[in-house]
């Protein structure tokens, strides 16, 4: 049987980000995937070399829109410990609730996003009504819905008073209700359990091997959450474990990314019990010389930083490796072997960035 | 400075790879800094239970650097993208881009190495 | 399989979940960061720091001609020149820009002070006790 190469993408309706899969098919089945990635290529990395310090944080919060908190975050923790400055304790906690409201609204986002790859409109806008509820706890208390630049190297800018902090618990307490009505349809529904069940087998040793990190490498069997290992911001004084299934298909990792909402709403309760009281920044003077690597979690994975400084106010290097970059080489080898329709399906679910892959 | 840092030279680094290949390392990613007097440094950085492990490589423009992808499949893309932002000569890539998996035809040629070819107009 | 009827009955019997914009405008909360409304042209001392901390280099600050213009559709509202300003003359305004045909640049000039009225007595002066 002969076969063809179709192009899948860079404009798709199923795609967020332009991304172009060229696929070999034999007979409805995928041979081999090869990806071709570009059109989104802005040169971020070569801007930081000539703004200073602080401007650089707006730089590295644009990388991604969806995870823009995280990017920020890794960036100043980087350069408070090339500069040996101790962040207040309450700028950590403070940290730690914009970084989960963060993950719940990627989480949602994508879910939303999973039910329109298989054509359930009317669950992919309940997703996003849940949403809007978090969009609009972050417009009010960091002042923007979706880039909320309130990290600056020494704590945060601004800060959450108990009453807010209250209001915030209760918005979340009501999302998690909202959550339970359809999660019950991605978990139990007879159609959606035909699409999503069987389809990307990832074992755990290939997961390993090809590096595949986030809520890909745990719906395999992979225990690695940098919030647990490495213990960032507040993260040691809270109560945390990595969230791991083993079949490793996308019902998996559907299953993980909702358990991780779940998650996400205990992390803030636990926050508004032992946030202490205290100042919110500390002055930082001069320049950082060295070079550092930091890691967090993001809601896609684990994102690294490798920063080097030389003693003036630019910075020499800016390297940033995000989770979508470390995903596709697992895409690529989930691919052959599935049907042309479980194509959206499989490209949805290690959940593409491509403006954070391409920098 | 990085811990666990440790340098070694071009002919050491399949050897190198093999055996963090068999105590069980995850690769995670290579980063490229140019130190504007000719020379590059190609740092690899591997995870084994949170604990990083590095190996830095000093090359120049010429030094041909054999790939480690046909050990770690993962490493296809970066050091394509290394290839063709840097101009650093990696040879035997599983699948080659040829430069142009990030730059389009009419764009400037490596365009993060030193002396750059790029200006930041202030205006 | 009807894991979403009673989702279902409830969306049939509730309003919308939209707002019928642009009847309904809007209100944006309190402390939003909208566009960057200007300064008051009094106060400014044309220090120049709020040039220097911009992340995008939309803001130009001439002492000679006392003049600060503001490039509009360059500015990423991030809110640090209001924040690092000596004087405080700069306000954030919460509602975002309305669109406009042509692009502008927004500049604010100090006027040179008016000259006071000065009162010049012609009198001789009349020394005490005389």
């Amino acid at each position: 049987m002969p076969k063809s190469v179709i192009p899948f993408g860079p404009q798709h309706p199923v795609l967020p980000e332009p991304l172009q899969l060229k696929l070999v098919l034999q007979d409805e089945k995928v041979v081999e995937a090869i990806p071709a990635i570009g059109y989104v290529h802005r040169g971020l990395e070569k801007l930081t070399e000539t703004k200073d310090i602080q401007q650089n944080i707006f730089v590295v919060e644009r990388i991604c829109g969806i995870c823009s908190f995280m990017h920020a975050l890794a960036y100043c923790q980087g350069i408070e410990e090339l500069m040996n400055v101790q962040v207040p304790d309450r700028a950590r906690y403070l940290r730690v609730v914009w970084g989960e409201l963060h993950r719940t609204h990627s989480h949602l986002l994508w879910l939303g996003l999973l039910a329109d790859s298989f054509g359930f409109e009317s669950l992919f806008m309940q997703a996003w009504r849940c949403r809007e509820r978090v969009m609009d706890l972050m417009e009010m208390t960091a002042g923007s819905r979706v880039i909320i630049s309130t990290n600056t190297i020494g704590g945060t800018r601004r800060d959450i008073d108990r009453e807010t902090l209250g209001h915030i618990i209760s918005e979340v307490d009501i999302i998690q209700a909202e959550l339970k009505e359809f999660e019950q349809v991605f978990m139990y529904d007879y159609t959606v359990q035909h699409r999503l069940r069987g389809v990307g087998v990832l074992t755990k040793e290939d997961a390993y091997k090809l590096g595949a990190v986030g809520p890909v490498g745990r719906a395999s069997g992979l225990a690695q959450d940098m919030r647990s290992s490495l213990r960032y911001a507040a993260y040691n004084e809270l109560d945390i474990e990595p969230i791991v299934e083993t079949e490793g298909d996308s019902y998996a990792r559907t299953m993980v990314r909702i358990r991780e909402l779940h998650q996400s709403a205990d992390l803030l309760h636990q926050v508004y019990d032992k946030i202490p009281d205290g100042e919110i920044a500390v002055p930082v003077k001069g320049f950082p010389t060295g070079e550092v690597i930091s890691r967090v979690e993001q809601p896609r994975g684990e994102v690294l930083y490798y920063l080097k400084a030389n003693g003036t106010k630019n910075l020499e290097r800016v390297r940033v490796r995000t989770p979508t970059f470390a995903n596709i080489p697992p895409l690529m080898h989930m691919l052959p072997g599935s049907l042309l329709s479980d194509v959206p399906v499989l490209i949805l679910c290690i959940d593409p960035c491509i403006s954070c892959t391409e920098r | 400075m990085l811990e666990n840092i440790s340098d070694i030279n071009t002919d050491q680094l399949l050897s190198v790879t093999q055996q963090v290949d068999l105590e069980g390392y995850r690769f995670v990613t290579a980063s490229c800094v140019d130190n504007n007097n000719g020379t590059l440094d190609l740092i690899y950085h591997y995870d084994l239970d949170g604990i990083l492990k590095q190996f830095r490589l000093q090359v120049t423009h010429e030094t041909v650097v054999p790939s480690i992808s046909r050990i770690f499949y993962a490493a296809l893309l970066v050091e394509n993208e290394i290839k063709e932002l840097f101009n650093v000569n990696i040879t035997g890539i599983v699948i080659d881009y040829g430069g142009h998996l990030l730059l389009s035809k009419g764009a400037p040629e490596s365009p993060m190495a030193y002396p750059n070819q790029i200006t930041i107009e202030r205006r | 399989m009807f894991d979403m009827l009673g989702t279902i009955f409830k969306n049939l019997f509730t309003g919308p979940a939209t707002r019928m914009y642009p009847t309904t405008p809007r209100i944006p909360m309190a402390g939003a960061r909208g566009q960057l409304a200007g300064i008051d042209a009094e106060l400014c001392i044309y220090c120049g720091l709020c040039e220097r901390k911009c992340p995008s280099n939309c803001i130009k600050v001439d002492k000679a001609t006392k003049t600060w213009t503001l490039d509009p559709y360059k500015c990423v509202i991030c809110n640090v020149c209001v924040e690092v300003c000596p004087k405080k003359c700069m306000t954030m305004d919460e509602q975002y820009r309305a669109p406009v045909y042509k692009k502008e640049n927004q500049v604010q000039q100090q006027l040179p002070k008016p000259a006071e009225d000065v009162v010049i007595c012609n009198t001789p002066r009349i020394a005490d006790g005389e």
